[in-house]
């Protein structure tokens, strides 16, 4: 029942955050070189399955991510590999620059263990009332499905909506009126 | 953050004058050109003998600071490589500017004795935390080192950030063979003109700044203590919770104290350390907070210590009657302000037993 609803509420009234991305400050932790962060995240890269976001020195990951204005985070998508792909990942809001050193001091505003159905593409419904006021976002993905060296993921989607409804852009129309 | 080593094997005198020296003459090498190449850039020094791993100074962007704790360093003990590295990734992590690239800086002259496979992990520690890690290999060449120091290096190497030099004893002082490697030149960074004009400008201001080094650590000495001064000249004029604030913080770094002192000026609504801070600046943002400070101050039911605070805060006229200006919700015209605001004039001019007086008589007006 929850499903069902979830999913429909994902048409409804939530839109994809990826415009309201802040990409200069978009930082993250241990990720190799040749299979960056904008493989999973960026609009056509995440499609993509044969480019992934991997990790380095171990199979842990940690993602910043800022937005341009504030806003409320429903659901998450979190695709990626049956073995390689992520299980438990821990989600912070608003703290800057956290490192593998503190992420276990702060309780994560949400924890979440992705089922092999989540890596095929179906999204998981977040604590909503922890996240309404969200102006950044702390992804710590902590292992993965098989305990491999490697996390590979194939695609990161966040849902949700703005908290204050005025578009600059539309602002900035009326002005010239 | 730069780790000497200053163990018992930098006595040796292969490299001229002495490893210790040649070492030092490097590092204040690095240090100079590191502040001068982008006045954003920090640097910090530690050593990894003696009788254990210790700070020498915390990352500054203070090349009179950093050179003045070169001063008196003593020869001794063995070196730590491990705990050297970890702490200063503790002390990066720390650092007052996040958006800072971490880099270590690493004088291994003494034989290495942990096993290839712990210097791997810290290696990959490193690397999950995005520090890069430069390696002087010089002094003692026993069997294995070069081995495991490159074992660190790849474990750490990240899209060739990290590098490792090796500098054999002989006639070129370890400073002249530093200079050409990427170390010096910052893997780019500087840009690539940069390189050997500027080092070599760099390495004769050196000889010069060596025979100025006791007048830097005088002149170090001095403004700290001046830093001192106008910091406490500032505070006075701020909120008060920034004197006990300054109180609290035992050490001298300068940085530190001007971080703490912004925070709390500018920042009011982050720190919940003190009450009496918590008390002033809560009252700088909300404007019903303050009424009822000012009335309660009025009616001196607080402690004594608050008190002295708050009479010290509201003698300053214009600091509060620009406070009540700005604040949202009240308009200095409106009487019951204006009320309290001759109140407050009153109390300024008198002692606090004179408040006390005034009180009820306040407390009858209303």
């Amino acid at each position: 029942m929850a499903t069902a609803e979830s999913a429909s509420a994902i048409q409804r009234n939530q839109v994809d955050l990826l415009d309201f991305i802040d990409w200069s400050g978009v930082e993250c932790l241990n990720q190799s070189s040749g299979h960056l962060l904008a493989n999973a995240l960026k609009q056509g890269y995440r499609e993509d399955e044969g480019l992934n976001l991997e990790s380095d020195a171990d199979e842990q990951l940690l993602i910043y991510i800022p937005f341009t204005q504030v806003v409320k985070l429903h659901s998450i998508v979190v695709k990626g590999s049956e073995e390689e792909g992520p299980k438990t990942v821990k989600l912070f809001t608003n703290r800057q620059h956290m490192g593998f050193s503190n992420v276990n001091d702060f309780p994560p505003s949400d924890t979440v263990v992705l089922s092999p159905d989540n890596l095929k593409g179906k999204p998981v419904v977040v604590k909503y009332v922890k996240f309404q006021n969200v102006r950044s976002l702390t992804i710590f993905i902590e292992d993965n499905q098989s305990g491999s060296e490697i996390t590979k993921v194939q695609k990161i989607a966040l849902y949700g909506s703005t908290v204050e409804t005025t578009d600059m852009k539309g602002l900035k129309k009326i002005e010239e009126h | 953050m730069i780790c000497i080593d200053n163990s018992e094997w930098m006595r040796n005198g292969d490299y001229a004058p002495s490893r210790f020296q040649a070492q030092a003459d490097a590092v204040n090498l690095i240090c100079g050109a590191k502040t001068q190449s982008n006045p954003e850039n920090t640097v910090g020094v530690l050593t990894m003998a003696g009788k254990g791993v210790r700070v020498l100074v915390t990352p500054t962007s203070d090349l009179g600071k950093i050179l003045a704790c070169m001063h008196g360093l003593e020869i001794g003990g063995e070196m730590n490589l491990a705990a050297g590295i970890q702490v200063a990734q503790l002390a990066l992590k720390h650092r007052q500017n996040k958006k800072q690239q971490q880099r270590i800086i690493v004088f291994a002259g003494s034989p290495v004795t942990h096993d290839k496979k712990v210097l791997e992990m810290i290696g990959k520690k490193l690397k999950k935390n995005s520090v890069a890690l430069d390696i002087v290999n010089f002094g003692e060449d026993d069997e294995g080192k070069k081995e495991k120091l490159e074992a660190l290096l790849t474990a750490v190497n990240n899209n060739d950030t990290s590098h490792i030099v090796h500098v054999p004893a002989g006639p070129n002082a370890l400073s002249d063979v530093l200079i050409s490697t990427p170390i010096f030149t910052g893997d780019g960074e500087g840009g690539s003109g940069f390189a050997a004009s500027a080092a070599a400008v760099a390495a004769v201001s050196m000889e010069e700044e060596r025979a100025r080094q006791e007048a830097a650590a005088k002149k170090a000495a001095e403004e700290a203590s001046e830093q001192d001064v106008t910091m406490t000249e500032r505070s006075s004029e701020g909120p008060s919770g920034a004197d006990n604030k300054k109180n609290e913080i035992p050490d001298d770094d300068n940085t530190l104290l001007q971080q703490a002192l912004a925070m709390s000026v500018d920042e009011p609504a982050s720190t919940q350390d003190l009450q009496d801070t918590e008390i002033s600046d809560a009252a700088a943002e909300d404007p019903e907070l303050a009424l009822a400070l000012q009335l309660s101050v009025q009616d001196s039911t607080k402690d004594s210590s608050t008190e002295a605070d708050m009479s010290k805060l509201l003698a300053d006229q214009s600091f509060v009657s620009s406070i009540l200006a700005s604040l949202p919700g009240v308009d200095p015209n409106d009487p019951s302000v204006k009320e309290v605001l001759a109140s407050m004039q009153n109390q300024s001019e008198s002692q606090q037993k004179q408040d006390e007086d005034q009180a009820p008589e306040k407390k009858e007006g209303k």
